[in-house]
């Protein structure tokens, strides 16, 4: 067990730099550098060229890529040209808003898609379940951009009945944590439907129900806890998806977190926010995976180190 | 029995950790009370990304309203007039020396006095910051703090455009203006203060007591929302009570509501398309002007913008000092055609068009529009849609045989477009033109109205007949208020004064 966390847990280790090395290559390979940014189009050929000894980009880049991994280990990216202050600091800052909202998301895609897988599996064909199969295949289908739009427009200007944008009111949470909620849910109703027949068909279910225990009791005591299990595994990588996600549902309601920081500070080539940002989300992801994998071993005493 | 056991407190643990999210969730926000009586919430369409009036977006039109609000300058822009701020009155003693006069009742936000002292740091400050600003003041060579309320800037040659140019240099103390995080709280002696500031999300603000009279309101909000659509459900849903720019193509969202008042100014904001002067074909200032004239620009213009932009007339928009209207080029292909012929390209040529999409409103269809045209004249345009940071770099290496995008005259003045960028030692463009550097030196040198007028107009007759390059549309600023504001002046800068602005109830 501690061999397999340990062995897992320098995987991590690996993917970060690998996360770290990537980042840091993509933002510099790509055209444009900070000195015209921060200079504008009337700058000339000799302030953009003192600009950038100014920020060390004249270095040659392995020099640069060893500074910056200096630097990751200390938490320290360095100062935000366009921000002002730390860049970590800033990315920490709108960090509370992006769990916020993938926090109430997660809830929503709980609250409403384990119910209601259930009730498709009890009611197989039925109505409930062709909606379980039409919600997880259109709810996948649309992009997140698209529905926060439209939610927008149905629920902000026609209705007028929730806020567009973050005005501080909890209620500015409900349509952007469904958009953000929407593909999952009808995936995690399919994944509770199906794991649920799977567990009704099993052997233990007839000896409950041949005991004389009630439906009821079989149903919620035994089958609801067997289904529970990967469900509740599969949502650690359900929180990654939301924390990658909110990247384009905040730009869409003007949520302040660090996915709408995120994209900013590329489109400006602020370097320290973008690799600080890109770094903690990648960090979130691999953590996550790790947590869940781990999860699986723990929960599901069958799999042994030799079969991960 | 083990892995039950494990299974059931892990349930429970993710009960806990589901219960603790929801009340994360319930908890944001919280109590703020932005919607209380007298508070203004409004919303500019780019953020705020940075206090700092001295810093890397020291030109950003963002930094320039907070800074209106926060700071005070030695001199304020009233309309077209140049009317005194800290300074009470000012006189140029000789061609190279200014001497202001201060006033001795501004204090900071946090009781200090304001003196000439933290004016030459302020000043020293911006020259020495290396950013888009500091190219203003690169001939000031001395600040003297003569008194707490004289000051004595002097130049290494004659800087005309002195007064206007200050009404951009925002006075921070300069006991504090250093210290670290200053520009997350900053003090000024504006006629609001700081309370709150999330860079690129939020600015909140509360009014103070001011020299110029306490603002009528007591708080301004100035949320950033990023996504167009959303601006304007929430100025409709009243969210926001004002909003601006409107772009163009949403003015329609807009029009014919009884709670939404649509207001409008001349920009100082407009669209040009440069000709790289120094890459063939467009040396010769017969394509330029066959390019020119085989765009349709005024049906572009009335189709594209409607009431959100006016037809050009010169190298610069007519809100700016030192515009003089010039002769339009008509829409004739067939001139244009013969022109190409005379030029030796009458079988046409191909070339391509730099721009960035978020340059400003409908940038897309507008070239798009102008590639159509020139292709009826035989002339192939390769589309280059490229992102902000590249096109940056492609302009400032002079990498385009053409590029179309929004310039502003920050300062209201034609030195700061037509003198920084025509110059032939700027090279932005590759045009050279002794005759307009000497015109263009003269003006900016000058501090008599009147001779800098005539020859802005000019310098304004060479760019345009020279077809530098095309001059399409000047924006016209839409401001989007709800009923309930009243006082709310637009701004050609897109910077309006909020010190007269109060809500009805």
């Amino acid at each position: 067990m501690i061999i397999y966390i340990a062995r897992r847990l320098a995987q991590s280790v690996f993917l970060v730099f690998g996360a770290i090395t990537i980042v840091f290559l993509v933002l510099r390979v790509i055209p444009g550098d900070p000195a015209s940014l921060i200079l504008g189009s009337q700058a000339t050929a000799e302030e953009l060229e003192a600009k950038r000894q100014e920020l060390g980009l004249g270095d040659p880049l392995l020099a640069q890529y060893f500074r910056h991994l200096g630097e990751v280990l200390r938490l320290d990216f360095g100062e935000s040209w366009r921000l002002g202050g730390d860049a970590f600091a800033n990315v920490l800052e709108r960090l509370p808003a992006t769990l916020t909202l993938a926090g109430y998301a997660l809830a929503l895609t709980l609250l409403i898609g384990f119910p209601l897988g259930v009730h498709a599996a009890r009611n197989t064909g039925k109505a409930v379940d062709r909606l379980v199969s039409y919600l997880s295949l259109t709810g996948q289908a649309l992009p997140s951009f698209w529905v926060g739009i439209m939610l927008v427009l149905i629920f902000s200007r026609m209705l007028d009945i929730l806020p567009a944008t973050a005005d501080g009111t909890p209620l500015a949470l409900v349509l952007p944590a469904f958009t953000l909620a929407l593909p999952f849910l009808g995936w995690l109703a399919r994944l509770v439907r199906n794991g649920t027949l799977e567990e009704l068909g099993k052997d233990y279910v007839r000896t409950a129900r041949s005991k004389g225990l009630s439906e009821r009791v079989v149903f919620n005591v035994h089958v609801l806890r067997n289904t529970l299990t990967p469900v509740v595994t599969v949502l650690g990588l359900v929180l990654g998806n939301f924390i990658a996600d909110a990247v384009i549902i905040e730009q869409v309601f003007a949520w302040p977190g660090i996915g709408s920081l995120m994209i900013e500070s590329i489109v400006n080539r602020d370097y320290a926010v973008a690799e600080a940002a890109i770094l903690l989300i990648a960090i979130f992801y691999i953590g996550l995976n790790l947590a869940v994998d781990v999860l699986y071993f723990y929960l599901d005493p069958r799999i042994t180190l030799e079969t991960v | 029995m083990v892995s039950t056991y494990n299974r059931r407190g892990f349930l429970k643990i993710s009960g806990i950790g589901l219960a603790s999210a929801y009340l994360a969730a319930c908890s944001v926000g919280g109590g703020d009370s932005g919607a209380a009586a007298n508070a203004l919430k409004a919303a500019f369409a780019q953020p705020v990304n940075d206090l700092d009036p001295h810093g890397p977006s020291s030109v950003d039109e963002s930094t320039l309203l907070a800074g209106r609000l926060i700071y005070d300058t030695l001199i304020r822009r009233d309309g077209d007039k140049l009317v005194p701020g800290v300074a009470t009155s000012w006189e140029q003693t000789d061609e190279n020396t200014w001497v202001f006069q201060l006033r001795d009742d501004v204090t900071f936000h946090d009781g200090s006095k304001l003196t000439a002292g933290d004016v030459k740091a302020s000043l020293e400050r911006v020259k020495d910051a290396g950013t888009a600003q500091s190219a203003l003041w690169t001939s000031v060579s001395a600040v003297e703090a003569e008194t707490d309320t004289t000051l004595r800037i002097t130049t290494s040659e004659p800087l005309g455009t002195m007064p206007v140019n200050l009404t951009l240099m925002f006075i921070l103390p300069a006991a504090k203006m250093n210290e670290p995080g200053f520009f997350r709280k900053p003090i000024g002696s504006g006629p609001f203060r700081v309370d709150g500031f999330t860079p690129s999300d939020e600015l909140r603000l509360s009014a103070v007591e001011h020299w110029g009279g306490k603002p009528k309101l007591d708080r301004v909000t100035l949320p950033y929302i990023p996504e167009t659509s959303s601006q304007i459900t929430a100025l409709r849903t009243g969210e926001l009570s004002a909003l601006w720019p409107v772009p163009p193509d949403q003015l329609r969202e807009l029009e014919g509501l009884d709670e939404i008042r649509l207001e409008t100014i001349p920009s100082y904001a407009y669209y040009f398309n440069w000709f790289n002067c120094g890459r063939e074909p467009f040396t010769d200032p017969r394509v330029r002007r066959a390019m020119w004239r085989a765009v349709d620009v005024a049906g572009i213009v009335k189709n594209l913008f409607g009431d959100g932009a006016e037809l050009m007339t010169a190298p610069i928009p007519s809100t700016v000092f030192g515009h003089a209207p010039q002769e339009p080029y008509r829409h004739d292909p067939d001139a244009a055609k013969r022109e190409l012929a005379d030029a030796g390209l009458a079988d046409g040529f191909r070339t391509s068009l730099m721009w960035f999409s978020d340059t400003g409103p409908l940038a897309d269809a507008l070239a798009q529009a102008m590639i159509s045209d020139w292709a009826k004249i035989g002339v192939t345009v390769e589309p280059q849609n490229v992102e902000k940071a590249e096109w940056l770099r492609r302009l400032n290496a002079k990498e385009f045989d053409m590029d179309l995008q929004i310039n502003t005259v920050t300062t209201g003045d034609a030195d700061f477009t037509l003198g920084r960028l025509y110059d032939s030692d700027a090279d932005r463009m590759g045009y050279r033109n002794p005759e307009l550097d000497t015109i263009l030196r003269q003006a900016h040198r000058d501090s008599d109205r009147g001779r800098r007028e005539e020859l802005y107009s000019r310098a304004c007759k060479i760019v345009w007949d020279d077809a530098v390059g095309m001059f399409p549309a000047a924006l016209i600023s839409t401001y989007g208020l709800r009923s309930t504001v009243e006082g709310f002046e637009p701004a050609a800068s897109n910077q309006p004064d909020l010190r007269g602005v109060t809500l009805a109830s």
